[in-house]
């Protein structure tokens, strides 16, 4: 497109529209006369009926349009990726990582880190598991690849903090113990596709 | 030469193999042909180093002419023979036995150590085998603590590799095989022992069932990188991978295919002088102390490198150096080099596992080198090798290789050195005279007499040896520091020069071998003296105790010379950043950038090349050939056959024997956390009643000047009047035991003093 409308500064010539605007009061009784016609004539009381309307509808017709942020929070997309969760079992409260290193391998900003370890029970120990934020992208590779759906991103989009370790921890992204009921599966990034039962193959059970 | 021919081996021959015409040698397998011609022929049981194992049936081939397949790996190749490695038939049989191999086999790759190098993993993956479809009834397999390592059955399938290598390679023999069809399993018959000489046959399970228990679960395979490296503990230089994530070490492994490693190259590797930094004033007092020492001590864990500059340095100022154990190997080769005319023995250790006799004499081998007693297992289980052990006590760990023990009295090693001469030289032309002589003047008896061992026991030695050709001699530690160690030198120089034998001096720990090429040694410690890793006026310390640090072995680059005569590279897989040896040297005005830069400087009179480090190699091919560093050219020095007849010693009675437990060479291996053990005066029962001590007894002695505070164990396993005395955890005062290592000790001032309860 080229920038000649843009360049035509010759407002005559256009297909411009002039308002019908009255003389402008002249004499300072004039003024008056017009400042005090607009003010007395009422029309500032259809905004206030409006408004008044609104505010009975919102609070005695349950009607609000608006949410008490720090308080509510909208719902937000299961796709949205915010700060990771790690989930627990549902049966037995452990948590779901296995230690397997994915996560670690696939980060592209490198910002994953675990130890692991031999556990008492003979199982892989997550001993250590930080995300450094400062480097996270939010791309979604780690959830997508956990084979476990063990981490996956989480609806917290407050990412304002004194300290980015406030969120680093594994302890911090762990589903509380005590919330586990509240434990949503997740349905975004590396979820089971939707027809994923039709897709799975026993093992052969001979015996 | 001879049987060979008879058996036409060695012949030329031409084999096509999925028509590329091959030409090789008879007597080489179908699959050495094709790997060394390049053709891929899948294995999961194959191990190189080992004999064929044929447990896995991968590697069948099809051979024109002949019915059904047949297995490459133990098949030798006929000449002209047309062999097919890929045909549709051939890949769904092996796509079968991948399908068998995966029965019941966890499918929880995601916790495995194995995952990323697994060879399972791998050719499953390979042969397209997307789902299991077969299964059995499963079991209940739990899984297994072996101490360094640990067994899960429910993850072995059975390729017997493990077998071998404990069998074949290392010679422990702790690992058996269980047959029941499917519920076969690996037994380890010897669990007591804890043999760390097991991680070698970790190392070589293909998949997750045998694994370091240090290791397990703490981090995969994929994430660590290699550095490749030489083991620096006990002189056989062995190849190994350091793997390192985020400046830690998390294990050893090696190119287990093709090379060994001992136990304590595989855990020893966790030493480093670490949160060291640069304080200058300390590294102006240790320039200052070796500006103005007299004599420089060092203990022979040092790289050949740092050796080269402290001969720059003795070069430049006069400085004695010092260091006993490659001294007394240094004057045992130059005696030894009198006769052979050769600065080192002419044997290798391969030709030690092809031997049909093995000799080994004055060295606790198992302890002093376990890669030479590994290819001294070779030997007797490949070839039936009779192996006869010469020392003042038995080795229990030796019983299942040594066909004949012999005892000697402890200080009569030139004594046995003469009848060995005796029994086994036959008098030649090419004989000097004086020589000749002196084996006619040598009187059996009194040899006999001396040394302990009859002469039936010399007559059976001999008789054992007669139809056979190709033997070994291995001589170690107890003949260097002996008072009459260059006698003994000449004389077991005849063995090699006029009896064909195979002869490798075992070079004490550490690169004593490579100080005793590189450096100008003296015997005495003059004056001041600046000791390195070993104690002196002024210390220079990789162990953390000195007045001045110094990078452990895993810190620095630099060079070593391996027991095979080979010069190794060893590169940095630790960070450290304090100061170097070469950063004292430069001060004192030497100039190179980096240590390195003396690599190609070491000296080609003693059979160094001039090569850069960068430019040196460090792998081994397809077939296994080595190529890390170079082969040590031989030198020639000159001859002079003058040999003194044997001198008489008195009896020794019960004696200490400067001996270190198996896998612990040194306070580096001290330090290492994975290698236990407490140091303990350990003795037998008749030792314990004759010197009046009782178990549990604290004694204290000294030994060229080192006090030792010991707790006096006895040990009903041990034969002999010995006790024996380990000096790796004496950290910087190790480096100055310098005399014969029997010794007799006196025990009376201090047996009264017991232990607190």
């Amino acid at each position: 497109m080229g920038l000649e409308q843009f360049k035509n500064r010759n407002v005559g010539t256009q297909e411009y529209k002039v308002l019908d605007l009255q003389e402008s009061p002249k004499t300072p009784m004039a003024k008056f006369a017009q400042v005090a016609k607009r003010t007395f004539k009422g029309e500032l009381f259809v905004g206030l009926g409006v408004t008044v309307r609104e505010m009975i509808n919102a609070l005695f017709r349950g009607q609000m349009h608006t949410v008490k942020y720090p308080l509510e929070k909208l719902p937000i997309s299961p796709r949205y990726r915010a700060i990771h969760e790690m989930l627990r079992l549902l049966e037995s409260g452990h948590y779901r990582c296995i230690g397997c290193g994915l996560c670690e391998k696939i980060c592209i900003s490198n910002c994953i880190t675990m130890e692991t370890r031999y556990d008492e029970n003979q199982r892989k120990e997550v001993s250590e598991y930080t995300i450094n934020f400062g480097r996270c992208i939010f791309c979604g590779y780690c959830a997508e690849v956990c084979p476990e759906l063990a981490i996956v991103h989480g609806p917290r989009y407050e990412t304002a903090s004194e300290q980015r370790a406030s969120f680093s921890l594994f302890e911090d992204m762990l589903t509380p113990i005590d919330k586990l009921s509240l434990q949503q599966e997740y349905d975004g990034f590396g979820a089971v596709s939707p027809n994923a039962d039709e897709n799975i193959k026993k093992t052969p059970l001979a015996y | 030469m001879s049987i060979h021919n008879s058996l036409g081996l060695g012949k030329e021959i031409t084999v096509t193999i999925n028509g590329k015409e091959c030409k090789s040698t008879f007597g080489k397998t179908i699959l050495e042909i094709a790997r060394e011609n390049g053709i891929y022929i899948p294995t999961m049981c194959y191990l190189t180093k080992t004999q064929p194992i044929g447990s896995c049936r991968m590697c069948l081939v099809n051979v024109e002419g002949v019915e059904g397949a047949i297995l490459s790996c133990q098949e030798k190749a006929t000449d002209g023979a047309v062999v097919m490695t890929q045909t549709p038939e051939l890949y769904r049989e092996r796509q079968n036995i991948m399908k068998l191999y995966n029965v019941n086999h966890p499918l929880e790759c995601g916790v495995c150590d194995q995952s990323g190098e697994c060879d399972l993993q791998n050719k499953t993956l390979e042969f397209d085998v997307g789902d299991q479809p077969f299964t059995a009834r499963d079991q209940h397999r739990p899984v297994e603590n072996w101490g360094h390592v640990s067994y899960d059955p429910a993850l072995c399938i059975m390729c017997e590799k493990c077998v071998r290598v404990s069998t074949e390679i290392t010679g422990d023999e702790a690992l058996q095989l269980k047959f029941g069809g499917y519920s076969s399993t690996i037994v380890n018959v010897k669990k007591e022992k804890n043999y760390a000489s097991l991680g070698e046959a970790a190392a070589v399970c293909p998949v997750g069932a045998l694994v370091d228990t240090d290791f397990k679960y703490r981090t995969n395979a994929w994430e660590l990188s290699k550095i490749p490296s030489s083991c620096s503990h006990c002189g056989g230089g062995c190849q190994i991978d350091y793997e390192v994530k985020r400046d830690t070490i998390y294990r050893v492994s090696n190119h287990a295919e093709f090379s060994t490693l001992c136990g304590a190259g595989r855990y020893g590797f966790d030493y480093a002088n670490e949160g060291v930094s640069k304080e200058r004033e300390s590294f102006e007092k240790a320039v200052d102390a070796v500006r103005n020492a007299q004599s420089i001590v060092f203990a022979p864990q040092i790289s050949n490198e740092e050796a080269m500059i402290l001969q720059k340095i003795k070069e430049k100022q006069g400085t004695k150096l010092i260091c006993h154990e490659a001294r007394a190997y240094q004057k045992f080769m130059q005696a030894y080099g009198s006769i052979t005319g050769k600065n080192l023995y002419g044997g290798t250790l391969k030709k030690i596992s092809e031997s049909r006799g093995v000799i080994v004499f004055g060295t606790r081998i198992n302890n002093d080198a376990p890669n030479v007693k590994y290819h001294i297992n070779m030997a007797s289980k490949w070839h039936r090798a009779r192996v006869a052990y010469l020392h003042p006590m038995r080795d229990e760990e030796m019983k299942n290789i040594v066909t004949q023990f012999m005892q000697y009295a402890p200080g009569s090693e030139e004594a046995v050195a003469a009848q060995l001469v005796l029994a086994l030289v036959g008098k030649t032309e090419e004989m000097p005279q004086n020589v000749a002589s002196l084996l006619e003047t040598l009187d059996p008896e009194a040899l006999a007499a001396q040394s302990g061992i009859s002469s039936e026991e010399i007559a059976l030695l001999q008789n054992s040896l007669i139809k056979k050709q190709g033997f070994s001699l291995v001589a170690g530690s107890d003949l260097y520091a002996h008072p009459r160690a260059e006698n003994i030198a000449k004389l077991l120089a005849l063995l090699e020069r006029y009896a064909g034998f195979n002869v490798v001096c075992v070079p004490p720990a550490g690169n004593a071998m490579g100080v005793s090429l590189i450096c100008d040694l003296d015997d005495e410690v003059e004056g001041t003296s600046v000791g390195y890793n070993a104690k002196g006026d002024f210390t220079l310390s990789a162990l953390g105790d000195g007045d001045l640090d110094m990078p452990a072995m895993n810190q620095q680059e630099g060079t070593l010379v391996s027991n095979d005569k080979r010069l190794v590279p060893m590169h940095v897989a630790k960070s450290y950043s304090g100061y170097l040896l070469n950063d004292i040297a430069n001060a004192l005005g030497l100039e190179a950038e980096y240590t390195i830069e003396y690599t190609a400087a070491l000296p080609e009179a003693q059979g160094f090349k001039a090569e850069a480090f960068d430019d040196l190699p460090d792998y081994f091919d397809i077939t296994g050939k080595e190529h890390r560093g170079y082969l040590l050219d031989e030198v020639s020095v000159p001859v002079d056959q003058r040999i003194e007849s044997v001198e008489r010693t008195g009896k020794m009675g019960p004696v200490v024997y400067h001996c270190n437990p198996v896998e612990q060479f040194s306070p580096f291996t001290a330090k290492c956390a994975a290698i236990t053990g407490e140091a303990q005066l350990v003795g037998s029962a008749a030792f314990a009643e004759e010197r009046g001590l009782s178990d549990g007894q604290k004694v204290s002695f000294e030994i060229d000047g080192v006090t030792f505070n010991r707790v006096f164990k006895i040990d009903t396993s041990m034969s002999g009047n010995i006790a024996l005395n380990p000096s790796y955890d004496m950290g910087l005062s190790a480096a100055l035991i310098s005399s014969y290592r029997f010794k007799s000790i006196d025990f009376s001032a201090t047996k009264n003093e017991e232990v607190g309860s």
